[in-house]
């Protein structure tokens, strides 16, 4: 899977726009949409939100979460903890990065909620890692990590299970050679 | 007195030098006002959300560096030079009520819940607050306010030392606090009074009663003036001048209370009421400043014994807090304070005070949707069009509009030179208006961004003397009512129009399309109540006044805060305590509370600031605001949709809350009747649906008084019903066995008819009657609603057919009557698939009579077809709720279908018996044409198959098909029959069909249409058991659904089986 594909899916998160234009329940093969009236906020997914912002049909309301002040304490809470915390929302970096493009002008403090994101995911990106880590040098079987986003997991998912393949063969190479020394000889 | 913070808790100190007041809320804001008139206060934000219902006080100490604030638990100490240096005290397990520095700067004392008071675990239930405070200069003394007395406890022992109390106190003390001085000491108490005792002869030099008896939370003593600054519960700050003349402490009485007491209180208290910041009084300098700044005083010689216990309860030590709040034992009252304070005629220090209601101050003009004029950053107006937003900052004077539909005009900015106040706003112009100043006139000012020509605005001036004080906008109007009480009309393009004088000052008025609505008072109000009237006008073609001044009613103590008309038309206002009110015109235009906003408020003081009423779909657009009245313009409130709900009594219980939904359907359904009156389109569809909706309404309450066995009840519901519908009712009541009430209901229904046919003499076309009663009526009471017209002639009949009726009826097993009763509604949806053929019309039209109650019996299937017909109204009422028009449409088709030929059918046999009556459903016409329209695309395909059929001019219905096939049947069965007795049989064997071949064949007779409908079928069928399983229990659904699946082997078996089946369950 590639991060196009997951920001693909997190497309499909419902976020709040208030339209300035009239229209009828619109009927799409995923669901139906709307009425949209002009001043009263409707829930769309991100990808209608982004396409009639873009040509400025409608104001964007910022998800709940996104607001400086919880996450801050997201981000405390996260530096703080030693294992993954929940996120607000599975989509949290897609959707800062999606709405902030798009619509920062809509968002209060965008800079400040950009930064604070991104911390959050470097930090947990860092325990990713660390983990990866302990994981590869312990050589456990399995291990288990809660809380992990879709994007998270992608951005390491491939890497980690081709190095482990390759460390696997490594390690398997590695007797079999002394083995077939001793046929040789 | 003015407007300082939210309401909420406040507080209030001088700084040191008296330059100025700090004010605290429970906003959360620390404000410095330079004096009472500062309109611009600097504000800082203390506090967060966490901070903004806890933040109770604000001390500064000596050095002024220090601010203290106790959110519940903990108590913080914050540098205030430096933000970021916090000291957090914890360890109390009571909530701390108050706490003061020594003037030593050694301790810093607080209060947690007294014992004596009750324990509480949350600021906001303790009845008093309990401010404590210091002797200042030598800091001798604290005074605690216990109850209604005030104890002071000696430095470091903590013994009691005396207690002030005062006559006119009668509610706990919230507040002490002590003049610099020291030599007086000032207490607030929870009713508001003020009163003030020198503390060495402890007399009571000073009372005053807060006007609006809010509780006093934060008095503050001018460090060089005798003033005191005061703030209450609902955050307003205000002003004590002249704090009596005391010169000579020993005075018994100071009469000079506050000479300015009239100015303080002559405005009122609320932020709306005086929106505008009103407050004459109190420049500083004003103050008879004696000197008396510097003498302090000596603590009173006699030391009480008090016992202090220094339990948890009451006291805590932490670092260098040392807490002393002491409880009391009783023995120790001070009798000789009580003795010395009996010396003074209490009534002496008081001015006359008259004791009877008080009277209102008027409310002040505003324009609905606007937040107060004294905000620098206000909405002028927001309504169901757009916003208007004024920003007047130092460098920026400007307007701001914006509308919701960006297709009706581009978003706007205005320079503001001319100072605008008032706005309105509409989808043709943007009226504004301002006040006189000295040079300039009042303006009125209009942006007619609609006009096709290059002036897009006008200005007018008013006379001189003359001031604009709310302004409308209607469709092609505006309006402004001014201070001469008069109201000037204009047309949108600047022409004058109508002028016309108003019997009051006017409060706020509203215009939409060519209706005005002018609130004004009508006269003074007393104990808080506005006394306001209204007058609806209509400016349109035929001009008339609808409500001539009429009393305008409001909540007790509220005052009005928002006037407008509802998207429809209906004109509604809303009060200060949230209730929102709409005309009702269909009972002589009385108001009727349709919403209480603050039901849905989640705080105390949280409000929703009303933006738009919309009666279809019904939502009150408001903005949810926390902790104001009103919303700020940063950030960019959202709206939110409240529903309506009338204030019925007991709506949890089913009746009740079927009781309400019919009544809200009726009332926010009235303007179409009153649209339609005055020739304006309408959405014909949405009225039907309503009335459909209302009388399914009324026909689930009827069968729950059925249920509850309260037939008087059962009458009077179906005095409500359509004549149709009454027909259903009837038929209910034949069906559960309620012969006493059919009867009645029958005797209503003929009532109704006849009164229907007076109604509608002239009405003849019965051909075209005709046609609409047979291609509609879709699914429900319809084929029923026929009847009637033929019986009024077979009244009598009807009763001797009742009397065999009943036998008839004897012979159904009794207990399968009664199981099945309570299932009619709960479990229809079930069979509502099932298009039965109504066998009970036709039947009685062959026999030319018709006998409501011979259905049940005469038939094999009595149950489905009820259960049918009832089932149709409660799916679609369901449906139509869930979704909207759509949903209602793919439903509708289906059910319609089956049904437009079989009507056909009937007329054509039955065409001789039928008197060109017009019958019936006069109401139900509508439906009927609706119906038919949309049974259009069939009917029209059917028509051109159409040949024999020329009695009628019909296309061929399934029946007739059938018929034609079956003929042969027939006659080889019965060779004896006429043609008319042929139809006959050939119906009743029809009728034993199942409804799906009954299905293929009326498919068949519209041709192509078979494989649509039943694709429609297929889709519907999921749902409607999704409906079924939701509304009773599974076990139920699977029996019905087992019945279905089997019915296609044997028909009349089977159906009877699954009658069966479905009463047993």
């Amino acid at each position: 899977m590639e991060p196009a594909e997951v920001e693909f899916l997190a497309e499909k998160e419902l976020v709040t726009i208030v339209p300035n234009f009239s229209l009828d329940r619109i009927h799409l093969i995923g669901g139906d949409l709307g009425p949209f009236n002009p001043g009263l906020p409707v829930e769309v997914p991100v990808w209608l939100a982004i396409n009639l912002k873009q040509r400025q049909k409608c104001r964007l309301i910022p998800p709940e979460w996104m607001d400086v002040g919880k996450l801050e304490e997201i981000r405390d809470q996260e530096r703080k903890e030693d294992t993954f915390t929940p996120m607000p929302s599975p989509y949290y970096m897609e959707l800062t990065k999606l709405l902030l493009n798009y619509a920062s002008d809509n968002i209060p403090r965008a800079d400040e909620i950009r930064t604070l994101v991104k911390d959050t995911w470097d930090t947990r990106m860092a325990k990713l890692r660390l983990s990866a880590d302990s994981f590869v040098r312990q050589q456990e079987a399995h291990a288990k990590l809660d809380n992990l986003t879709l994007l998270e997991i992608n951005t390491t998912g491939t890497f980690l299970t081709q190095a482990l393949d390759h460390m696997y063969k490594l390690r398997n190479n590695l007797q079999p050679g002394e083995s077939s020394h001793s046929q040789d000889f | 007195m003015r407007y300082g913070h939210t309401e909420g808790h406040t507080d209030v100190c001088f700084d040191d030098t008296g330059s100025c007041i700090v004010t605290c809320g429970s906003d959360g804001d620390v404000r410095i006002w330079e004096n009472l008139d500062d309109d611009d206060p600097k504000s800082i934000n203390v506090g967060e959300k966490a901070f903004s219902c806890a933040l109770k006080l604000v001390i500064v100490n000596k050095q002024c560096d220090v601010i203290v604030i106790c959110s519940d638990f903990m108590i913080k100490v914050v540098e205030v030079t430096d933000n970021s240096k916090q000291k957090t005290f914890r360890g109390h397990d009571a909530p701390v009520l108050s706490l003061s520095f020594d003037p030593k700067d050694v301790y810093l004392t607080c209060t947690t819940s007294w014992l004596l008071l009750q324990k509480c675990n949350d600021v906001i239930n303790a009845k008093s607050i309990c401010r404590l405070a210091w002797q200042p200069g030598s800091g001798k003394l604290l005074a605690v306010p216990v109850d209604k007395v005030v104890e002071l406890f000696r430095r470091e022992t903590w013994d009691s030392q005396f207690k002030l109390s005062d006559a006119s106190i009668t509610q706990p003390l919230n507040v002490v606090v002590w003049s610099p001085c020291g030599q007086f000491l000032a207490a607030g108490s929870v009713d508001g009074n003020i009163v003030v005792w020198n503390v060495e002869t402890q007399q009571c030099i000073e009372r005053m009663k807060h006007e609006k008896k809010y509780s006093i939370c934060g008095l503050a003593w001018h460090p060089k003036y005798k003033q005191i600054a005061y703030t209450d519960t609902e955050g307003n700050l205000g002003l004590l001048e002249n704090i009596g003349d005391v010169e000579k402490p020993n005075d018994k009485v100071a009469s000079a209370v506050a000479k300015d007491y009239n100015d303080l209180f002559d405005g009122d208290d609320d932020d709306y009421l005086n929106g505008d910041g009103i407050e004459p009084p109190s420049s500083p300098k004003s103050g008879d400043n004696e000197d008396d700044a510097d003498d302090l005083m000596q603590p009173p010689g006699h030391v009480r014994r008090a016992v202090i216990d220094d339990d948890d309860d009451n006291s805590l030590d932490i670092g260098l807090i040392k807490a002393s709040s002491a409880l009391l034992e009783k023995e120790d009252d001070g009798d000789d304070q009580t003795g010395g304070f009996s010396a003074l005629p209490p009534s002496s220090t008081q001015q006359p005070f008259y004791d009877g209601p008080m009277p209102t101050p008027r409310q002040k003009p505003f324009q609905p949707g606007s937040t107060p004029v004294h905000l620098m950053h206000r909405f002028m107006v927001w309504n169901s069009v757009g916003i208007v937003r004024c920003y007047s900052d130092e460098q920026d004077n400007a307007i701001d509009v914006e509308f919701h539909d960006a297709s009706v005009h581009h978003a706007t900015h205005l320079p503001n030179s001319l100072s605008h106040t008032m706005a309105d706003l509409s989808t043709e112009a943007i009226l504004l208006a301002c006040e006189s100043t000295e040079e300039l006139a009042s303006k009125l000012h209009c942006i007619h961004f609609g006009s096709w020509d290059a002036n897009k605005e006008w200005t007018v001036d008013m006379p001189k003397d003359e001031e604009i004080e709310a302004i409308c906008l209607g469709q092609g109007w505006a309006a402004c009512a001014t201070t001469a009480l008069l109201v000037r009309v204009f047309t949108v393009g600047g022409v004058q129009k109508e002028i016309f004088s108003l019997p009051g000052p006017v409060v706020s008025m509203a215009g939409h399309g060519e209706q005005l609505m002018v609130v004004y008072h009508r006269g003074t109000g007393f104990d808080g109540d506005q006394c306001l009237g209204v007058q609806l006008m209509e400016l349109g073609m035929k001009k008339r006044q609808v409500l001539h001044g009429d009393p305008l009613p409001l909540t007790r103590k509220s005052y009005l805060v928002w006037v407008g008309f509802s998207a429809e038309g209906s004109p509604c206002y809303v009060d200060s305590e949230g209730i929102v009110r709409m005309l009702n015109r269909g009972l002589g235009n009385a108001w009727v509370p349709v919403c209480n906003t603050r039901e849905h408020c989640k705080g105390k003081y949280d409000h929703y600031w009303v933006v738009g009423i919309h009666e279809n779909p019904q939502q009150l657009r408001c903005i949810p605001c926390k902790g104001a009245r009103f919303p700020p313009t940063l950030p960019r409130p959202a709206v939110a949709v409240l529903p309506f709900k009338l204030p019925y009594c007991q709506v949890a219980t089913e009746k009740g809350e079927m009781e309400e939904q019919y009544w809200r359907s009726v009332l926010f359904h009235g303007h179409m009747d009153y649209l339609s009156k005055n020739g304006y389109e309408f959405d014909e569809n949405a009225k039907n649906q309503a009335v459909k909706e209302q009388q399914e309404l009324l026909m689930k309450l009827f069968a729950l008084s059925c249920k509850l066995e309260r037939e008087f009840r059962c009458v009077e519901l179906a005095d409500l019903m359509t004549h149709g519908v009454v027909n259903l009712a009837i038929k209910y009541a034949s069906r559960s066995r309620r012969l006493n009430l059919a009867q009645r209901l029958s005797e209503l229904a003929v009532q109704k008819a006849s009164q229907l046919a007076a109604a509608q003499e002239d009405e003849e076309e019965e051909e075209d009657f005709r046609k609409h009663s047979g291609a509609g009526h879709s699914s429900s009471a319809t084929n029923w609603g026929q009847l009637p017209g033929r019986r009024v002639q077979q009244d009598q009949e009807v009763e001797d057919a009742e009397e065999t009726d009943a036998c008839e009826e004897e012979d159904e097993t009794p207990e399968v009557h009664k199981e099945k009763e309570p299932n009619h509604f709960s479990k229809g949806v079930t069979s509502a698939e099932v298009i039965t053929p109504k066998p009970a019309l036709v039947a009685p039209s062959g026999r030319g009579r018709v006998n409501p109650f011979k259905v049940s019996s005469s038939k094999k299937d009595p149950v489905v077809p009820s259960a049918n017909v009832l089932d149709n109204m409660t799916k679609y009422s369901k449906k139509t709720s869930l979704s909207g028009s759509r949903a209602v449409n793919k439903q509708n088709a289906p059910v319609i279908k089956p049904l437009t030929p079989k009507p056909k059918t009937k007329q054509a046999s039955a065409a001789s018996f039928f008197q060109p009556r017009t019958p019936a459903t006069n109401p139900g016409e509508k439906t009927v044409e609706e119906r038919e329209e949309k049974a259009g695309n069939e009917s029209q395909e059917a028509k051109v198959t159409a040949q024999e059929n020329t009695e009628n001019r019909r296309p061929k219905t399934g029946f007739q098909m059938w018929l034609e096939e079956n003929r042969a049947n027939i006659l080889t069965d019965n060779p004896d029959l006429n043609e008319a007795e042929v139809i006959k049989e050939g119906m009743s064997r029809f009728r034993m069909l199942t409804s799906e071949e009954r299905m293929v064949w009326t498919e068949q007779a519209r041709g192509g249409k078979v494989s649509d409908s039943a694709e429609d079928k297929k889709r519907k069928r999921p749902v409607s058991e999704e409906d079924e399983v939701k509304k009773s229990q599974e076990q139920k659904s699977e029996d019905t659904n087992v019945s279905k699946k089997s019915k296609p082997l044997d028909p009349p078996t089977n159906n009877r089986l699954s009658a069966f089946a479905f009463k047993q369950s």
